[in-house]
Protein backbone atom coordinates (compact mmCIF):
# COMPACT_ATOMS: atom_id res chain seq x y z
CA UNK A 1 0.00 0.00 0.00
CA UNK A 2 1.83 3.11 -1.15
CA UNK A 3 1.00 5.52 1.63
CA UNK A 4 1.76 8.75 -0.25
CA UNK A 5 -1.54 8.56 -2.16
CA UNK A 6 -3.64 8.04 0.95
CA UNK A 7 -5.01 10.51 3.40
CA UNK A 8 -4.54 9.59 7.09
CA UNK A 9 -8.33 9.24 7.40
CA UNK A 10 -8.48 6.77 4.56
CA UNK A 11 -5.58 4.75 5.93
CA UNK A 12 -7.36 4.59 9.27
CA UNK A 13 -10.56 3.41 7.61
CA UNK A 14 -8.71 0.73 5.63
CA UNK A 15 -6.94 -0.43 8.77
CA UNK A 16 -10.20 -0.50 10.73
CA UNK A 17 -11.69 -2.64 8.01
CA UNK A 18 -8.80 -5.13 8.33
CA UNK A 19 -9.80 -5.73 11.94
CA UNK A 20 -13.52 -5.96 11.24
CA UNK A 21 -15.69 -8.47 9.42
CA UNK A 22 -13.80 -8.88 6.14
CA UNK A 23 -16.92 -9.92 4.28
CA UNK A 24 -19.16 -7.13 5.46
CA UNK A 25 -19.72 -4.42 2.89
CA UNK A 26 -16.73 -2.17 3.56
CA UNK A 27 -17.57 1.44 4.22
CA UNK A 28 -18.32 3.19 0.95
CA UNK A 29 -15.15 5.25 0.90
CA UNK A 30 -12.92 2.20 1.43
CA UNK A 31 -14.85 0.20 -1.15
CA UNK A 32 -14.51 2.97 -3.73
CA UNK A 33 -10.84 3.30 -2.95
CA UNK A 34 -10.17 -0.43 -3.32
CA UNK A 35 -11.67 -0.31 -6.82
CA UNK A 36 -9.20 2.35 -7.86
CA UNK A 37 -6.07 1.32 -5.97
CA UNK A 38 -4.57 -2.00 -7.09
CA UNK A 39 -2.04 -2.08 -4.24
CA UNK A 40 -4.68 -1.74 -1.54
CA UNK A 41 -6.92 -4.20 -3.34
CA UNK A 42 -4.15 -6.82 -3.43
CA UNK A 43 -3.30 -6.17 0.20
CA UNK A 44 -6.92 -6.52 1.25
CA UNK A 45 -7.53 -9.63 -0.86
CA UNK A 46 -4.41 -11.38 0.41
CA UNK A 47 -5.43 -10.70 4.02
CA UNK A 48 -8.84 -12.20 3.25
CA UNK A 49 -7.27 -15.21 1.56
CA UNK A 50 -4.93 -15.79 4.54
CA UNK A 51 -7.89 -15.83 6.93
CA UNK A 52 -9.82 -18.19 4.65
CA UNK A 53 -6.87 -20.59 4.51
CA UNK A 54 -6.45 -20.52 8.28
CA UNK A 55 -10.10 -21.47 8.70
CA UNK A 56 -9.77 -24.33 6.23
CA UNK A 57 -6.52 -25.63 7.65
CA UNK A 58 -7.59 -25.57 11.29
CA UNK A 59 -10.05 -28.38 10.81
CA UNK A 60 -12.12 -29.62 13.72
CA UNK A 61 -10.86 -32.83 15.32
CA UNK A 62 -12.85 -35.43 17.18
CA UNK A 63 -11.58 -36.11 20.69
CA UNK A 64 -9.61 -39.37 20.67
CA UNK A 65 -11.42 -41.97 22.78
CA UNK A 66 -8.49 -42.35 25.21
CA UNK A 67 -8.57 -38.61 25.93
CA UNK A 68 -12.33 -38.71 26.46
CA UNK A 69 -12.01 -41.71 28.78
CA UNK A 70 -9.26 -40.06 30.83
CA UNK A 71 -11.41 -36.92 31.14
CA UNK A 72 -14.43 -38.87 32.40
CA UNK A 73 -12.22 -40.75 34.86
CA UNK A 74 -10.69 -37.51 36.15
CA UNK A 75 -14.17 -36.09 36.69
CA UNK A 76 -15.42 -39.35 38.30
CA UNK A 77 -18.03 -39.64 35.58
CA UNK A 78 -16.77 -42.94 34.19
CA UNK A 79 -19.14 -45.23 36.06
CA UNK B 1 -34.02 -30.87 28.55
CA UNK B 2 -33.14 -27.17 28.52
CA UNK B 3 -29.59 -26.23 29.33
CA UNK B 4 -30.60 -24.10 32.32
CA UNK B 5 -32.30 -27.17 33.85
CA UNK B 6 -29.22 -29.31 33.17
CA UNK B 7 -27.01 -26.70 34.84
CA UNK B 8 -29.34 -26.53 37.84
CA UNK B 9 -29.22 -30.31 38.25
CA UNK B 10 -25.43 -30.34 37.73
CA UNK B 11 -25.10 -27.77 40.52
CA UNK B 12 -26.94 -30.18 42.81
CA UNK B 13 -24.35 -32.83 41.99
CA UNK B 14 -26.39 -34.82 39.48
CA UNK B 15 -23.78 -36.85 37.58
CA UNK B 16 -26.04 -37.44 34.58
CA UNK B 17 -26.47 -33.69 34.16
CA UNK B 18 -22.72 -33.18 34.53
CA UNK B 19 -22.08 -35.83 31.90
CA UNK B 20 -24.45 -34.03 29.55
CA UNK B 21 -22.54 -30.77 29.96
CA UNK B 22 -19.24 -32.58 29.41
CA UNK B 23 -20.60 -34.26 26.28
CA UNK B 24 -21.97 -30.99 24.91
CA UNK B 25 -18.84 -28.93 25.35
CA UNK B 26 -15.81 -31.21 25.50
CA UNK B 27 -15.16 -31.41 21.77
CA UNK B 28 -15.32 -27.65 21.25
CA UNK B 29 -13.09 -27.03 24.26
CA UNK B 30 -10.56 -29.63 23.14
CA UNK B 31 -10.41 -28.03 19.69
CA UNK B 32 -10.12 -24.52 21.11
CA UNK B 33 -7.20 -25.57 23.33
CA UNK B 34 -5.57 -27.47 20.48
CA UNK B 35 -5.82 -24.44 18.22
CA UNK B 36 -4.36 -22.09 20.81
CA UNK B 37 -1.67 -24.44 22.12
CA UNK B 38 -0.93 -26.48 18.95
CA UNK B 39 -0.09 -29.53 21.02
CA UNK B 40 -2.31 -32.53 21.89
CA UNK B 41 -0.92 -33.20 25.38
CA UNK B 42 -1.36 -29.56 26.39
CA UNK B 43 -4.87 -29.51 24.91
CA UNK B 44 -5.77 -32.57 26.99
CA UNK B 45 -4.47 -30.88 30.15
CA UNK B 46 -6.57 -27.80 29.40
CA UNK B 47 -9.64 -29.92 28.70
CA UNK B 48 -9.33 -31.57 32.13
CA UNK B 49 -8.49 -28.34 33.95
CA UNK B 50 -11.44 -26.56 32.35
CA UNK B 51 -14.03 -29.09 33.49
CA UNK B 52 -12.49 -29.50 36.96
CA UNK B 53 -12.56 -25.73 37.36
CA UNK B 54 -16.08 -25.41 35.91
CA UNK B 55 -17.50 -28.12 38.17
CA UNK B 56 -15.84 -26.64 41.24
CA UNK B 57 -17.16 -23.18 40.46
CA UNK B 58 -20.52 -24.04 38.95
CA UNK B 59 -22.26 -22.35 41.88
CA UNK B 60 -20.67 -19.03 40.84
CA UNK B 61 -21.92 -19.24 37.25
CA UNK B 62 -24.03 -16.19 36.68
CA UNK B 63 -26.82 -16.87 34.22
CA UNK B 64 -26.64 -13.34 32.85
CA UNK B 65 -23.92 -14.60 30.51
CA UNK B 66 -24.30 -17.80 28.52
CA UNK B 67 -22.81 -21.04 29.81
CA UNK B 68 -20.89 -21.26 26.55
CA UNK B 69 -19.18 -17.88 27.13
CA UNK B 70 -18.46 -18.79 30.75
CA UNK B 71 -16.84 -22.15 30.02
CA UNK B 72 -15.03 -20.80 26.97
CA UNK B 73 -13.53 -18.09 29.16
CA UNK B 74 -12.26 -20.73 31.59
CA UNK B 75 -10.79 -22.78 28.73
CA UNK B 76 -9.20 -19.75 27.05
CA UNK B 77 -7.64 -18.57 30.31
CA UNK B 78 -6.29 -22.05 31.04
CA UNK B 79 -4.79 -22.21 27.54
CA UNK B 80 -3.22 -18.77 27.83
CA UNK B 81 -1.82 -19.59 31.26
CA UNK B 82 -0.18 -22.68 29.79
CA UNK B 83 1.28 -20.62 26.95
CA UNK B 84 2.67 -18.09 29.41
CA UNK B 85 4.33 -20.83 31.44
CA UNK B 86 6.28 -21.88 28.36
CA UNK B 87 7.99 -18.48 28.45
CA UNK B 88 8.55 -18.38 24.71
CA UNK B 89 9.85 -15.05 23.41
CA UNK B 90 7.44 -13.80 20.76
CA UNK B 91 7.85 -11.28 17.99
CA UNK B 92 7.67 -7.95 19.77
CA UNK B 93 7.33 -5.70 16.76
CA UNK B 94 3.65 -6.58 16.57
CA UNK B 95 3.14 -4.56 19.76
CA UNK B 96 4.57 -1.42 18.20
CA UNK B 97 1.78 1.18 17.87
CA UNK B 98 2.73 1.85 14.24
CA UNK B 99 2.79 -1.78 13.16
CA UNK B 100 0.79 -2.03 9.94
CA UNK B 101 2.54 -4.88 8.16
CA UNK B 102 4.96 -5.03 5.31
CA UNK B 103 3.96 -2.91 2.34
CA UNK B 104 7.18 -3.34 0.49
CA UNK B 105 6.49 -3.88 -3.24
CA UNK B 106 8.09 -7.28 -3.05
CA UNK B 107 5.25 -8.36 -0.77
CA UNK B 108 2.49 -6.97 -2.94
CA UNK B 109 2.18 -9.82 -5.41
CA UNK B 110 -1.40 -11.00 -5.77
CA UNK B 111 -1.39 -14.64 -4.77
CA UNK B 112 -4.99 -14.51 -3.63
CA UNK B 113 -6.38 -15.25 -7.07
CA UNK B 114 -3.52 -15.65 -9.47
CA UNK B 115 -4.16 -19.03 -11.15
CA UNK B 116 -0.50 -19.17 -12.15
CA UNK B 117 0.56 -19.45 -8.55
CA UNK B 118 1.18 -23.02 -7.62
CA UNK B 119 -0.31 -23.58 -4.18
CA UNK B 120 1.38 -26.30 -2.21
CA UNK B 121 -1.25 -26.85 0.48
CA UNK B 122 1.12 -28.71 2.80
CA UNK B 123 3.63 -25.90 2.58
CA UNK B 124 0.96 -23.23 3.19
CA UNK B 125 -0.25 -25.21 6.21
CA UNK B 126 3.29 -25.48 7.55
CA UNK B 127 3.93 -21.75 7.14
CA UNK B 128 0.62 -20.76 8.73
CA UNK B 129 1.10 -23.23 11.56
CA UNK B 130 4.52 -21.78 12.32
CA UNK B 131 3.22 -18.22 11.97
CA UNK B 132 0.34 -18.84 14.41
CA UNK B 133 2.89 -20.38 16.77
CA UNK B 134 4.91 -17.18 16.54
CA UNK B 135 1.93 -15.00 17.53
CA UNK B 136 2.06 -13.98 21.16
CA UNK B 137 -0.87 -15.03 23.29
CA UNK B 138 -2.80 -11.75 23.14
CA UNK B 139 -2.95 -11.84 19.34
CA UNK B 140 -3.25 -15.59 19.02
CA UNK B 141 -6.29 -15.85 21.29
CA UNK B 142 -8.18 -13.11 19.43
CA UNK B 143 -7.36 -14.60 16.03
CA UNK B 144 -8.37 -18.15 17.02
CA UNK B 145 -11.60 -17.09 18.73
CA UNK B 146 -12.72 -14.67 16.03
CA UNK B 147 -11.38 -16.02 12.76
CA UNK B 148 -11.09 -19.75 13.38
CA UNK B 149 -13.81 -20.42 15.97
CA UNK B 150 -15.99 -17.86 14.17
CA UNK B 151 -17.18 -16.09 17.33
CA UNK B 152 -18.37 -12.51 17.02
CA UNK B 153 -16.19 -9.57 18.00
CA UNK B 154 -18.51 -9.02 20.96
CA UNK B 155 -18.25 -12.65 22.17
CA UNK B 156 -14.48 -12.61 21.69
CA UNK B 157 -14.24 -9.45 23.78
CA UNK B 158 -16.40 -10.96 26.53
CA UNK B 159 -14.35 -14.15 26.69
CA UNK B 160 -11.04 -12.28 26.85
CA UNK B 161 -12.44 -9.48 29.00
CA UNK B 162 -11.28 -6.78 26.61
CA UNK B 163 -13.15 -4.07 24.67
CA UNK B 164 -14.47 -4.65 21.15
CA UNK B 165 -12.10 -1.94 19.94
CA UNK B 166 -9.19 -3.87 21.41
CA UNK B 167 -10.38 -7.07 19.74
CA UNK B 168 -10.37 -5.28 16.38
CA UNK B 169 -6.88 -3.84 16.87
CA UNK B 170 -5.39 -7.19 17.89
CA UNK B 171 -7.27 -9.01 15.14
CA UNK B 172 -6.01 -6.62 12.49
CA UNK B 173 -2.42 -7.02 13.64
CA UNK B 174 -2.67 -10.81 13.81
CA UNK B 175 -4.21 -11.00 10.34
CA UNK B 176 -1.56 -8.73 8.84
CA UNK B 177 1.24 -10.64 10.58
CA UNK B 178 0.01 -13.95 9.15
CA UNK B 179 -0.59 -12.42 5.75
CA UNK B 180 2.96 -11.05 5.65
CA UNK B 181 4.38 -14.49 6.44
CA UNK B 182 2.57 -15.95 3.45
CA UNK B 183 3.53 -12.94 1.33
CA UNK B 184 7.20 -13.67 2.05
CA UNK B 185 6.74 -17.21 0.79
CA UNK B 186 4.72 -16.26 -2.29
CA UNK B 187 6.88 -13.29 -3.25
CA UNK B 188 9.37 -15.76 -4.68
CA UNK B 189 6.74 -17.69 -6.57
CA UNK B 190 4.55 -15.06 -8.21
CA UNK B 191 5.56 -13.43 -11.51
CA UNK B 192 8.85 -15.29 -11.68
Amino acid sequence: MSQHQHSPDLIKQICDQMGADLHAPACREVEEHLKKCPDCQIYFNTVKKTVAWCRDLEEKQAIPSQIRNRLLKKLHLDK
Amino acid sequence: MEESVIIKKARQGDNRALSKLVNSYSERIYNLALRILRNKEDAEDVLQETFLNAIENLSTFNERSSFFTWIYRIATNASLMKLRRKKVVYTEYLDHPDFEGNRNEKYLADWSQDPAVHIDEKEVKRILDQAINDLSEIYRAVFILRDVEDLSIKETGKILDISEENVKIRLRRARIFLRDRLAEYFSERVNT
